[in-house]
């Protein structure tokens, strides 16, 4: 089962080369039933990330590219009338599959954004009073172009909140980048990609993870983590317990990946930059991007044991 | 601005409480229209609460501040000074209301009504005064406990009661560090306020323009003898010479001043007392003749007065032993003795005359002394504080003509014939009596037992004092001054309400007594707690004593007292023991030996990896203890300390053996 895990990330990191700590840091959030979010300058690779993902998981795969003009209507599917039977027939929206691409959800307006956000909350949409179950698993990979670009929307903090992670991928490594410019053309390795994991495998796994176990020693360091960015005088604001919880089923999937049936502190500090990095802004600098110092001061100086 | 926390109502309305408080003990010194701003600032300041006005802009401001100024010029007459300075305290003090935006500014305000509470003790150090200041401390600090709750709270009693409860917790504080905190010496001298440094003497006297008297009641000082208290008649308590006439004023001379001490031989037994002096802004000591005090107290000059570097701006405890019967410059004629003959060239022909045939009468100094004193007792002279002006030539004008004075008078006009006569002579300054308070022992020296008699020299017999006043009014001396005065001039009838005017009143009498009482210990035991009676008192209590030791026992009590509250705070006793983190610990201690040593935020998998790079040919055994430790701390393996150890001895034993690297 766990080796069927190994697989998958060997198969998208054939697609996508040299980001192999990204790509498991994205398993990782699927397998504790999050979201991610990845912040980065357009083609990075989001879009072959994420549908790689699909392909591999067997998952069902909708894109929907949000733009200025884009109504939640969009997003959350309409009514039409059908002059055939004389009713009005729902018509479900780009959300109603399982794996759902957001790119470059900061260009969308607010209300937009929020359709999709509440989508992601609460597992389900309403639509003209009739409440409607999204599928299961369900999992929303945005992307975001980062925040000075012209013509966006940025997330608010609330709003980032809800995503578990936070990705970058980064330019690619020079050997890397090599066999790219080499290699075929990603876009058409993904039609040949084969689903490894089906649901009920992927059902099992996740289900797994909250079984992971998290000593008491291992709990008390994240909450040393926490109570830092509290009463530290350099964090604007400290994290919040929805951002606990979410560290520690992080650091369990990244246990589950690591083959281990318990937590270890290396595990949260290997999830820590992406969970808490876009929930912490410096004091000195409130609407910046101070997280990645933060985390850092956070991995240096907080007791790990 | 919306970022700033604004303040709170009930902060603001004890801010306001607090300030009346802080200024109502300054009112005796402040002029009225101080009142006047203050209602003015803290009408506008509500206003601006109730969103009825705004702040001053700049201009306003600064208009004010103009105001201010001129108004203080105006009444006080300068802008610098004690008095000055601190009725522009008071005003900016006043004037910040109305700039009080953030609760930064309101924190400012309150910690200038502390600095405002501390100068008040520059005007009033009394047992009232010290108590009263209590209640702006802790309205202060109600204010200070306000301005952290919400906007929104409405009840202001529960910042009372938390500030009330500050203050009693630090009485005990307060109290330990009144008595063994070392009092440092002030490394500045204030100027005294000009109500303060009252005094019924002054350096130079002018009978004979004097029309009327003025009296005060306020203290001059406190004599406490160890032994039995002397009769009154002895008391004369001298505090200055007069040695230069002009005519028509008597001033010091430049003899006087010298500090070397003269000849003196003690005869009879001596007197021991404390004196507690008020502040008199004066150089000068008072005593008995012939004090003795220590070094540090002052130095006597050439005319026996006792005169201090610095004058006295704060109450001043020294101890005196005088020989009231001692022998003064009997042996060799003193230098200086010229000035105690000196008169001015003419005028006064008359009491001129009158030496001369007295002179003639009596070639002895002593004859000649007594008839005097003999015409002053039989000649119809009265005793009265309100003598009618005097001529040109004044002695002839008091002596032959209006025959009405007060002590000055007589002293000068005695002093002037004496020297007419060749007899060298001058007036001593000074206090004369003081009122017994039985029950504590002690002599309370008023500013109306301000005196002035005479001391004339002779060869071997040295300087005689003699008192002219006593042949007039006897009772003057014998009993004080309210029975020497005659009906027209009535005791204290400028000041109406003071209670020394109803002495006859046996309760009202004796509760006065019982207040002055409590006066006395509090100059005695509380002002006057400082550098010899602290060091005496901690002697007392701990034996042998000294500076380095009490700073010893400070340092270790702050020490003790931090102890303990680290201890309250950590509350080691009820950390359980966690002997996984003990093992770890051991091989921390180890590796750091050998020079790896762990970050703060390295966890113990990522920490054995490194060491067993650095250390290769130990990285079994590392590896070994790492996992045993993993297994038992985080993957809900049996605790077993033994499995730990072996792993750890293991490890020791693999390395090569260090105690430190």
């Amino acid at each position: 089962m766990r080796t069927k895990l190994d697989t998958c990330l060997d198969s998208v990191n054939q697609v996508l080369l040299g980001k192999e700590a990204q790509v498991r840091l994205a398993l990782t959030c699927l397998l504790a039933r999050g979201h991610l979010l990845i912040e980065d300058l357009p083609g990075m690779g989001k879009t072959t990330l994420s549908h790689a993902l699909a392909r591999v998981l067997g998952l069902s795969f909708q894109r929907i590219q949000f733009t200025s003009d884009l109504l939640p209507g969009d997003i959350l599917g309409t009514s039409v009338f059908d002059k055939d039977s004389g009713q009005f027939v729902f018509h479900p929206g780009p959300i109603f599959a399982e794996l759902v691409l957001a790119d470059e959800i900061n260009r969308a307006t607010p209300k937009s954004q929020s359709a999709l956000l509440e989508a992601m909350e609460e597992g389900q949409v309403t639509i003209e009073g009739a409440t409607r179950p999204l599928p299961e698993p369900f999992f929303v990979i945005a992307t975001q172009n980062p925040v000075s670009s012209g013509g966006t929307f940025a997330l608010p903090e609330s709003q980032l909140d809800r995503f578990l992670m936070r990705l970058s991928l980064g330019y690619p490594a020079q050997a890397a980048e090599r066999a790219l410019l080499l290699g075929d053309a990603r876009r058409d390795l993904l039609p040949r990609m084969e689903s490894i994991l089906d649901h009920a495998e992927l059902a099992r796994l996740q289900a797994q993870v909250p079984k992971v176990r998290a000593s008491d020693a291992l709990i008390d360091y994240v909450l040393r983590l926490v109570e830092a960015t509290r009463s530290q005088p350099q964090f604007a604001w400290g994290l919040s317990p929805r951002a606990s919880l979410a560290l520690l089923a992080a650091a369990r999937a990244w246990a589950l990946l690591a083959e281990r049936d318990y937590v270890i502190p290396e595990d949260v500090q290997a999830v820590l930059p992406s969970v808490v990095g876009h929930r912490l802004r410096e004091r000195a600098d409130p609407t910046g991007h101070g997280g990645g110092s933060l985390v850092q001061w956070l991995l240096r100086e907080v007791p790990a044991l | 601005m919306s970022s700033l926390p604004g303040i709170p109502r009930i902060a603001l309305t004890w801010l306001l409480v607090a300030q009346v408080l802080v200024i109502v003990p300054h009112l005796v010194h402040l002029p009225l229209w101080m009142i006047a701003l203050w209602l003015g600032a803290a009408g506008w300041r509500v206003q601006i609460f109730r969103m009825r006005a705004r702040y001053p802009n700049g201009w306003a401001k600064g208009g004010l501040v103009l105001l201010v100024l001129a108004g203080i010029l105006l009444s006080r007459g300068t802008l610098v000074g004690l008095d000055a300075a601190s009725v522009l305290l008071i005003a900016t003090f006043t004037l910040k209301l109305l700039e009080m935006r953030t609760r930064r500014d309101a924190l400012v305000l309150i910690f200038l009504g502390f600095f405002c509470v501390v100068t008040a003790y520059l005007f009033e150090d009394g047992i009232l005064a010290a108590l009263y200041s209590l209640l702006p401390v802790t309205a202060l600090l109600t204010a200070l406990v306000g301005l952290q709750h919400s906007g929104f709270a409405e009840r202001p009693w529960p910042p009372l009661r938390l500030a009330g409860g500050l203050v009693l917790q630090a009485v005990p504080l307060m109290l330990l560090l009144f008595v063994f905190f070392p009092r440092m010496g002030p490394l500045w001298s204030l100027p005294l306020p000009n109500d303060k440094g009252v005094t019924g003497l002054s350096d130079s006297m002018e009978p004979a323009d004097i029309a009327e008297l003025s009296r005060s009641s306020a203290l001059a000082f406190r004599a406490s003898f160890e032994s039995e208290v002397p009769p009154r008649g002895q008391l004369y308590w001298r505090a200055l010479t007069l040695e230069r006439f002009d005519g028509r004023r008597w001033s010091q001379s430049g003899y006087a001043d010298v500090p070397v001490a003269p000849q003196w031989s003690k005869a009879g037994a001596p007197l021991d007392y404390n004196i507690i002096m008020q502040p008199s802004g004066k150089r000068w000591l008072y005593a008995l003749d012939v004090g003795e005090m220590a070094q540090d107290s002052g130095r006597m000059m050439n005319d026996f007065r006792w005169q201090r570097l610095r004058p006295v701006d704060r109450p001043l405890l020294y101890q005196v032993r005088s020989w009231p019967e001692a022998v003064r410059q009997a042996q060799a004629e003193p230098p200086g003795i010229r000035q105690a003959l000196q008169l001015p060239q003419q005028g006064d022909p008359r009491s001129r005359a009158w030496a001369a045939e007295l002179k003639a009468q009596y070639p002895q100094s002593d004859a000649l002394v007594a008839a005097v004193l003999q015409h002053f007792n039989r000649e119809p002279y009265v005793y009265t504080l309100r003598p009618q002006p005097l001529g040109s030539d004044s002695v002839d004008d008091f002596l032959f003509n209006t025959r009405r004075g007060f002590c000055a008078h007589y002293a000068g006009a005695m002093t002037f014939v004496l020297r007419a006569a060749g007899i060298p002579a001058r007036v001593v300054a000074g206090y004369q009596g003081g009122e017994l308070n039985p029950s504590g022992n002690y002599i309370q020296v008023r500013q109306f037992d301000a005196h002035a008699w005479v001391e004339y020299w002779q060869p071997g017999q040295g300087w005689r004092s003699v008192d002219p006043t006593f042949q007039v009014a006897p009772e003057r001396i014998e009993q004080g001054l309210e029975e020497a005065l005659t009906e027209e001039d009535g005791f204290l009838d400028d000041q109406p309400f003071s209670p020394l005017r109803y002495r006859e009143l046996a309760w009202l009498n004796q509760l006065r007594m019982s207040w002055e009482n409590l006066n006395y210990g509090w100059q005695r035991w509380v002002l006057g707690y400082q550098g010899e009676q602290q060091l005496k008192l901690l002697q007392n209590w701990f034996g042998s004593f000294d500076w380095q030791r009490l700073a010893l026992v400070l340092v270790g009590t702050g020490a003790l007292l931090i102890g303990l509250l680290a201890l309250c705070l950590l509350k080691p006793w009820q950390q359980r023991p966690d002997p996984q983190r003990q093992a770890f610990r051991k091989y921390e201690r180890l590796l750091a030996r050998h020079d790896v040593r762990r970050e703060a935020g390295e966890g113990a998998r990522s920490f054995a990896l490194r060491a067993a790079q650095q250390l290769p040919e130990q990285a079994a055994q590392i590896e070994t203890f790492a996992r045993c430790f993993e297994q038992q701390r985080y993957a809900g393996g049996p605790a077993s300390r033994d499995a730990l150890r072996k792993a750890l001895s293991d490890l020791r034993s693999a390395l090569p053996w260090r105690l430190s690297r």
